[in-house]
């Protein structure tokens, strides 16, 4: 919307005017309000902003991963430009030399509105996601191995079936076993003379899927860890086994929701790296929220600055870091203490995050603003182009600001 | 041990050669069959007016280490000793009146807000609770000094009658600062005060926590794992690794020269915001190993791309290797040690001990490794194994700086 988008093909999700709001009992919690960005083929969009300025529900919302009720969905979209033939992906490894041919047809859905059935498809196939805390995201009662495999249990059924040598003609309690969806006999029936061979080739094939996406990232002996449970694992190396998780099925769009906040600086370089290296490979795009700013400028393409429910500035990297024309994301790098600022003489920004309930026509950073003029108490700004790629919603006069 | 000769006056808190070790029990008799070594031998002085910043990663001690310097738990050995009238005496052997002293000298403020502050206490009785407790004040004074106190860490009379989930954040932060202050103490011990909060807020904290030092000549001990904040804070910086000090010094001379090469890893694993989008970030191999079974020699070797071969390679460096080798370990039957250096692992095949034995000279393992190696001897299912024996590396001074590493320090801050 903001964006000039003159390759159509070229996103792979649009956001559209996206709001979500929360009810409770002292009103409505306008926690996404009205936010519009796309997300590129093959790049890092960064989602910058501090707690409670809606990023991570803008990040979850592309999953429908939202609590509804209490949450509401008060208007948007995301349209998913999504690649269809999707027996094609899978081959994609087999086809080298065949990216993007002409058998990919885009079909453009809109994420919110999809049934549950159709999500189901989309969640962990072509959009996965990484989580903040993985000791709280990975099932503790679940072997690595089960919960790796899970995924392509649902995702890669034809896939498994063709590994283990069994292709279309398979008995339907092995089909039905090979994508989880068993019946009320199924688990007697796999059992039988008959099946348990089939089974155990089946069971093998997802064994070395799972070890290779375990081994794409890293892990040493694959093998071992998969008979393992979360609580034996070290905090990088459960990060390590969610990576595995949500690149298994190559996806398009890899939302990661601070996946290195509850990580070692040590650790958290080496996991970078990972994510970078395979998004690299794949052409993955990753929307990579988070409020750590350094992290941001070091890994991102681009980066969306989000502050109270709203985007207040969206551009490069280079022009949101070099050339900030916002007085939040000005504020936000002065904040920063580096080597040369002078002890206790940090620029904070003065106050509070405004609270979120029926908040009123006017600019929402006014009130912490130090250029905040009376049209800034009446108006809201909306996003607008500085350049073709940089968008600032601010009535200030912008170089005057960043000139200071 | 870190005290400068021009460091005027005395140490208001020394912290000698103090080790917290836990005990491991096991069995229905519940033995102890081990110690986490959480804390294994630091010492530093703290200085009245100054910050001495403690950083590390997770798991080297550094919480255990605030809460032994605190008094909230007595150390195993060592001892932490406070300047009482210009004379140092241990804290573990005061007598009961002269502890609450240091108590009320020596305060405290933790990480996690929502977990420090009673949720069910007003703000007015979690700050107001130590002046009661130390009968410094009462009635309506005691209201008075309780606003001035919120005044001071920049919240007002308003708050008083406010349960601790009605703030933000930053906000309790501030309340457990202002309780910290209420008692008028002359350290305070900062336990990663702020690394759950937003900048713009840190920066707000971390401004106040200046503003109080100089107005009041405070002595901070800072912990965190977040470099840049402790550079912007800290006038000497401890740096720890699995429960000892890997480096001690000024923090300038430290940022500008790391003589550790943890510390140089620490370094380079979180670019400053300043160094920009090309600035390429190196992570650290490998995980911290146990602290129950620390490593021999250097206990950073392990993970260290320096690692020379007197680093104190051991028995434990080829256990852990065959972990991360499959195949290799599940024929591994047993390990029979005549020391720390020197062992017999016993295989249940042939094949699997002459496999080691090759691989124990291939490129597969560090080439320090392979250096340090005295023997590799093969007898059927059988390996001997024998290291060269390394004493433990202890903290030495080079040029008025404290560092635990063998390596010179112009090599560790050439670039790899």
């Amino acid at each position: 919307m903001m964006l000039d988008t003159s390759d159509q093909k070229n996103f792979v999700a649009k956001v559209d005017d996206l709001k979500v709001y929360f009810n409770s009992k002292r009103g409505t919690v306008h926690a996404v309000d009205g936010i519009s960005f796309d997300v590129y083929k093959g790049e890092t969009l960064g989602l910058v902003g501090e707690t409670g300025c809606g990023k991570s529900v803008t990040g979850r919302s592309f999953l429908q991963l939202l609590p509804i009720p209490p949450g509401v969905l008060a208007g948007g979209s995301i349209t998913y430009n999504q690649q269809t033939n999707s027996s094609q992906r899978i081959e994609t490894g087999s086809k080298p030399g065949f990216p993007n041919s002409r058998n990919f047809e885009f079909k453009k859905v809109d994420l919110l509105t999809l049934t549950g059935e159709e999500i189901r498809k989309i969640r962990g196939d072509s959009i996965a996601m990484i989580f903040q805390d993985p000791g709280k995201s990975l099932n503790p009662t679940l072997t690595i191995g089960a919960q790796l495999s899970e995924v392509f249990l649902q995702h890669r059924t034809e896939e498994i079936l063709e590994m283990a040598g069994l292709g279309s003609e398979a008995p339907g309690a092995i089909r039905r076993f090979a994508s989880q969806r068993n019946r009320i006999f199924d688990k007697w029936l796999v059992n039988l003379s008959g099946n348990r061979l089939t089974k155990s080739r089946v069971e093998k094939a997802v064994a070395d899927l799972v070890a290779k996406a375990l081994s794409d990232t890293q892990v040493p002996n694959p093998v071992k860890l998969m008979d393992r449970y979360p609580h034996e694992l070290s905090g990088g190396m459960k990060q390590r086994v969610m990576i595995a998780q949500a690149l298994a099925c190559n996806p398009d769009i890899l939302i990661a929701d601070e996946p290195t906040t509850a990580l070692d600086v040590t650790v958290e370089a080496r996991i970078l790296d990972l994510i970078q290296d395979l998004q690299q490979r794949r052409q993955t795009s990753v929307v990579y929220i988070s409020h750590d700013l350094s992290l941001v400028r070091r890994i991102c393409d681009r980066v969306a600055v989000m502050y109270a429910g709203r985007i207040v500035e969206i551009g490069t990297n280079n022009e949101i870091f070099k050339n900030p024309r916002h007085p939040y994301t000005i504020g936000l790098m002065k904040a920063l203490p580096s080597a040369d600022t002078a002890r206790g003489e940090l620029l904070a920004i003065p106050g509070n995050v405004p609270e979120l309930i029926n908040p009123p026509q006017m600019c929402r950073f006014s009130s912490r603003c130090a250029f905040a003029t009376d049209k800034c108490k009446n108006q809201d700004p909306q996003l607008e182009k500085v350049t073709n790629s940089h968008s600032v919603a601010c009535f200030a006069d912008v170089a005057e600001i960043s000139g200071k | 041990m870190i005290s400068k000769k021009d460091n005027v006056g005395q140490p208001i808190l020394s912290i000698s050669d103090v080790a917290k070790h836990y005990p491991i029990r096991e069995g229905a008799l519940q033995r102890v069959v081990g110690h986490v070594r959480a804390v294994d031998g630091v010492s530093f002085d703290i200085f009245p007016g100054k910050t001495v910043g403690l950083v590390g990663e997770s798991g080297c001690g550094k919480s255990t280490l605030g809460k032994v310097v605190a008094g909230l738990t007595d150390p195993t050995s060592g001892s932490v000793r406070y300047n009482f009238n210009t004379q140092l005496v241990s804290i573990s052997s005061l007598e009961k009146n002269k502890f609450k002293n240091f108590r009320r000298n020596c305060q405290m403020v933790f990480q996690d807000s929502f977990a420090s502050l009673n949720p069910r206490h007003l703000v007015f009785d979690i700050v107001g609770r130590p002046l009661k407790v130390y009968k410094e004040v009462s009635g309506y004074d005691l209201v008075e000094k309780v606003v001035s106190l919120l005044n001071q860490v920049g919240l007002g009379r308003e708050h008083l009658y406010r349960y601790p989930h009605q703030f933000s954040g930053g906000q309790r932060q501030r309340i457990s600062i202002a309780r910290a202050l209420a008692l008028n103490p002359e350290i305070i011990i900062l336990d990663e005060p702020t690394s759950a909060l937003d900048v713009s807020v840190q920066a707000q904290i971390l401004n106040l926590l200046n503003e109080l030092q100089k107005a009041r000549n405070l002595a901070y001990l800072f912990v965190t794992h977040d470099l840049s904040v402790v550079r912007h804070m800290a006038d000497s910086l401890v740096v720890m690794y699995l429960g000892k000090i890997a480096e001690a010094g000024e923090t300038q001379a430290i940022f500008a020269k790391p003589y550790h090469p943890y510390t140089k890893a620490l370094m380079d694993a979180k670019p400053s915001f300043d160094e920009g989008q090309n600035s390429k970030a190196k992570g650290l191999e490998g995980v911290v190993p146990d602290p129950a079974r620390p490593p021999q020699g250097c206990r950073f070797h392990t993970r260290c791309s320096l690692a020379t071969d007197k680093c104190g390679w051991e028995v434990d460096d080829v256990v852990r290797w065959l972990e991360d080798t499959p195949g290799m370990f599940e024929s591994l039957t047993a390990v029979e040690r005549k020391s720390e250096f020197s062992a017999v692992l016993s295989f249940s095949d042939e094949s699997s001990a002459a496999n080691l034995k090759q691989e124990m000279r291939s490129e597969k393992l560090p080439a320090s490794m392979r250096k340090a190696l005295n023997k590799v001897n093969i007898n059927e299912k059988n390996v001997q194994i024998e290291f060269e024996p390394v004493e433990e590396i202890l903290l030495r001074e080079k040029d008025g700086r404290h560092a635990a590493c063998i390596i010179e320090p112009k090599k560790v801050n050439q670039e790899a």
